[in-house]
């Protein structure tokens, strides 16, 4: 099981402010292990970010994305108290998801 | 075209209930985001072209209304932070190509009502690229590009 992803959201005035970082190797597929094995193409290849319970922004990853990937966005008409969550889907079928709420900066 | 997309899209992730709950989860308002499919392909495009084609933006128009901030030399090409934001109404969704990246299509972002077009990510890029935005608003397509000095490779070893 991969870490848990790690969430902030707050808010400034009705401006919300997301910072997600999902842990992942995002192997590409492309890189030899120190034996000389192809390590195989492992990496995340969608992610949702909902707010109260409505998908806003809804991402396609290729293996160009950094390991672990880290994300921040912007969200308006954001209140303190509004729910978040975010979910991601990898080539391998593994998932992960968190959830959280916007604070006041 | 937009079929095939979805044919795509369904086939890379090749298994039905997995593909039910990611639509399910994912599917945008309608009306705010019509390009909700994302075409899979593009990301196996091994050329900056083909993958410019595939996501339906080969005639893109230079704008300076899409702002890049990412480093002239980046001295870690494991993760190059970037940073986009359209100012161009209307957008729904930006993409990132790094041109000389095995797969150049880095990633895509579809932006519903309430998601203001901008995002911070990091990048993996293999050599000195041209790094590439497309912000896509109401079916017409607008680029900017940065050149980017790579230090240290960030795909092989």
């Amino acid at each position: 099981m991969p870490d848990p992803i790690k969430l902030r959201a707050t808010v400034k005035g009705n401006e919300g402010e997301v910072r997600v970082l999902m842990p992942h190797p995002m192997e590409s597929g492309l890189r030899h292990d120190p034996s000389g094995q192809l390590i195989p193409a492992h990496y995340i290849v969608s992610v949702v970010l909902s707010l109260n319970g409505r998908p806003v922004i809804e991402g396609a990853l290729g293996t160009a994305v950094s390991a672990n990937p880290l994300f921040a966005f912007q969200l308006e008409g954001v209140k303190a108290g509004d729910r978040l969550a975010v979910s991601w889907v990898d080539n391998k079928g593994q998932r992960g998801s968190a959830e959280g709420v916007f604070s006041a900066a | 075209m937009m079929q095939k997309g979805r044919r795509d899209f369904l086939q890379a992730f090749g298994n039905a209930t997995l593909v039910a709950g990611v639509l399910g989860a994912g599917l945008l308002k309608p009306g705010t985001a019509r390009a909700v499919e994302f075409n899979r392909a593009a990301f196996d495009a091994k050329t900056a072209a083909d993958a410019l084609r595939l996501i339906g933006a080969a005639g893109a128009e230079a704008s300076r209304d899409i702002l890049l901030k990412v480093p002239e030399v980046a001295e870690n090409g494991a993760a190059v932070p970037i940073e986009v934001v359209s100012q161009i109404p209307g957008t729904t969704r930006l993409s990132v190509l790094v041109d000389k990246n095995p797969f150049p299509l880095a990633l895509q972002f579809n932006f519903a009502a309430g998601a203001t077009p901008r995002f911070q990510a990091k990048l993996k890029m293999a050599e000195t690229s041209r790094l590439r935005i497309v912000a896509s608003a109401a079916g017409r397509h607008y680029t900017i590009f940065r050149d980017v000095r790579v230090t240290v490779g960030g795909c092989g070893e």
